[in-house]
């Protein structure tokens, strides 16, 4: 191996392969930077709400002083309007809210002594809209206690505004989520109580939620006569950025709230712009790859005859290759291990900035970028180690 | 390997001569371990060729090659590289050296290829054949004479069962001649295999058991 290298190593090029070391290794990090910026940076749109994702629009009729005293549509969503909206290209999925249609009240407190007691209702959505892990998401007839996900808005008006007058204690969501509440129900002749349990807070649902399932249960149980349509609409769009989908909702008279469709659209943005920084890095690494293969063919081609005389000695062919296969895959890992590098010296830098804007910011995972790395590392010495070995066994079989 | 058969062979360059009076082309040839041969040929008979056929380094002829009954042409990469490895030594006219390497180091690739011979017996070639002081040298600065030993040590760090030598001997002075002819006859006997001496005058003195003009 010593030797046949020592041969072969003749008319290597070292500007043509340092050409292509710098070239793939800044392909690679702009691929591997454009992928890990995105994890990172799209926690900060999507780390906010882990119940909902941004590409689900919630959708209601607009109230007008008319409707407000009964002398318009009632502001429900007809099976027809729900069905049209359906089969608009944008959406993927519809899901209707099914509200509870009896009395409910709620108090809440720590240890058993009530703190805070409130008049309310519940609401659903489809299951499949509810970004928690179904487990957890779920109620089935004499379960003690019924999931809730609450606005995160009811926390910010009780710690800053109720508690803050009344000298209560400030509740964060861990505690709140430790917190006993009490349900009452009250319909068709019955009063009865349950515990209820906060999964969490949502900032992207102004409605307290609880599983279909009890919706539908509890709907039976104490407001078994009541029908009513839905007042508000679950829509999941492929590209919250489509302006068919404002058009539609503008021409339809709905409304739905503008920040939320901005998580979504920022997100989409984000993940075009990433997408297209991935790709000017790939280009790159791909024109590297045809520096490094054009290096490879001159290199052979000078070194041609000294290869064919191994072959006639008693070389193989894999024997012969596997110099040439080993420089690049050499060099294809020593590119990684600097491109991985320079990535996170560059996220500790960004890091350092976005910290400064969002606190609370704890960056995405970096696994995947080590993922695509190495991807790319196999993928780039893969399609080397065949073309160097097609190269021989064109000088085998004496057509070269 | 106990044979090698030419089948009605011709290379191809030759298929629309008409007049071919040869020993070997287009008729029936086989080469047997343990035996020597000398085929004689004049300039352009294709000497060179026949060599190039039965190592597989060219197929542009017509008829077939044999290796104890089994046709040339089926063999593949895996098998060639295993013939030329432990069957089928050559000794090429041209040589076939690296310029860049010493002499040691070009019988030194194809040992380390084998693993067939110690590097004390490499070294007693070297110096039967007076070029011991020439072991460490680049083989672009040694003579051609000086060159085609360094080849024939290298072709016998082998394990073979045909030697085939092309012109061995074209540049050496009857004592060198003789010098190559023994170390090659002694090993070529060690290892019970035949040998095909090619030769277009000058040709090494060792008891052939059949002549073939080509």
């Amino acid at each position: 191996m010593r030797l046949v290298w020592k041969l072969l190593r003749r008319h290597i090029s070292l500007p043509q392969l340092a050409g292509f070391f710098f070239a793939n290794l800044l392909g690679m990090l702009i691929v591997l930077l454009s992928l890990q910026f995105y994890q990172d940076i799209k926690q900060v749109f999507l780390a906010e709400d882990g119940f909902i994702r941004p590409d689900y629009l919630i959708l209601n009729k607009r109230v007008t002083a008319l409707s407000s005293i009964g002398l318009a549509s009632d502001g429900t969503f007809s099976q027809k309007e729900i069905d049209e909206l359906s089969s608009q290209p944008f959406a993927k999925r519809v899901g209707a809210f099914t509200a509870s249609q009896y009395k409910v009240s709620c108090s809440m407190g720590i240890g058993g002594v009530a703190q805070f007691g409130t008049e309310m209702f519940f609401e659903s959505v489809p299951d499949a809209f509810v970004d928690v892990d179904l487990g957890k998401w779920h109620f089935s007839e004499g379960d003690e206690a019924v999931p809730i996900i609450l606005p995160k808005t009811y926390l910010a008006i009780y710690n800053f505004g109720f508690a803050k007058s009344q000298n209560l204690p400030k509740i964060s969501e861990g505690i709140a989520q430790m917190m006993e509440l009490t349900i009452t129900m009250r319909g068709n002749g019955r009063s009865e109580y349950i515990k209820g349990r906060v999964t969490g807070f949502s900032s992207r649902l102004n409605t307290i939620l609880v599983p279909e399932s009890f919706i539908r249960w509890s709907n039976a149980r104490y407001a078994p006569d009541a029908v009513t349509a839905p007042n508000r609409i679950i829509l999941e769009v492929s590209n919250p950025a489509d302006d068919a989908i404002l058009d539609y909702i503008n021409r339809h008279g709905y409304e739905q709230e503008e920040d939320k469709l901005d998580a979504g659209r920022m997100t989409f943005f984000l993940r075009i712009t990433a997408g297209i920084v991935m790709a000017v890095g790939l280009l790159i690494s791909l024109l590297s790859f045809y520096i490094l293969m054009l290096s490879i063919y001159l290199l052979v081609e000078k070194n041609t005859e000294k290869m064919r005389t191994l072959l006639l000695i008693g070389y193989s062919p894999k024997r012969v290759a596997l110099p040439y296969q080993l420089l690049t895959i050499g060099m294809n890992a020593a590119v990684l291990v600097l491109a991985v590098g320079a990535l996170l010296a560059c996220r500790s830098l960004y890091m350092r900035q976005l910290w400064t804007v969002f606190p609370k910011m704890d960056g995405g995972s970096i696994l995947p970028a080590l993922l695509l790395g190495l991807a790319l590392f196999v993928a780039v010495s893969l399609a080397n180690a065949v073309v160097i070995r097609g190269r021989i066994n064109k000088i085998w079989n004496n057509k070269n | 390997m106990n044979s090698i058969t030419l089948d009605n062979t011709l290379p191809n360059v030759f298929l629309r001569h008409t007049d071919i009076h040869s020993d070997i082309w287009l008729r029936q040839v086989t080469f047997e371990k343990g035996k020597t041969y000398l085929v004689e040929a004049s300039s352009g008979t294709g000497k060179s060729s026949l060599c190039s056929f039965i190592i597989g380094y060219r197929k542009d002829y017509d008829g077939d090659i044999i290796f104890d009954g089994r046709n040339s042409r089926e063999l593949d990469v895996n098998d060639w590289t295993a013939l030329r490895q432990s069957h089928i030594s050559m000794l090429f006219q041209e040589l076939r050296l690296f310029p860049e390497l010493t002499a040691m180091e070009n019988v030194e690739i194809k040992n380390s290829l084998t693993h067939f011979k110690q590097p004390a017996e490499v070294k007693q070639w070297f110096e039967a054949l007076g070029i011991a002081d020439k072991m460490q040298s680049p083989v672009r600065q040694m003579s051609f004479g000086q060159q085609q030993r360094v080849a024939m040590i290298r072709a016998l760090v082998q394990p073979f069962d045909f030697l085939l030598a092309d012109e061995p001997v074209s540049h050496l002075d009857d004592e060198n001649s003789a010098a190559m002819a023994d170390i090659m006859m002694t090993e070529a006997r060690r290892q019970g295999a035949g040998i095909v001496v090619t030769s277009i005058g000058k040709h090494m003195h060792v008891p052939y058991d059949k002549t073939l003009h080509l």
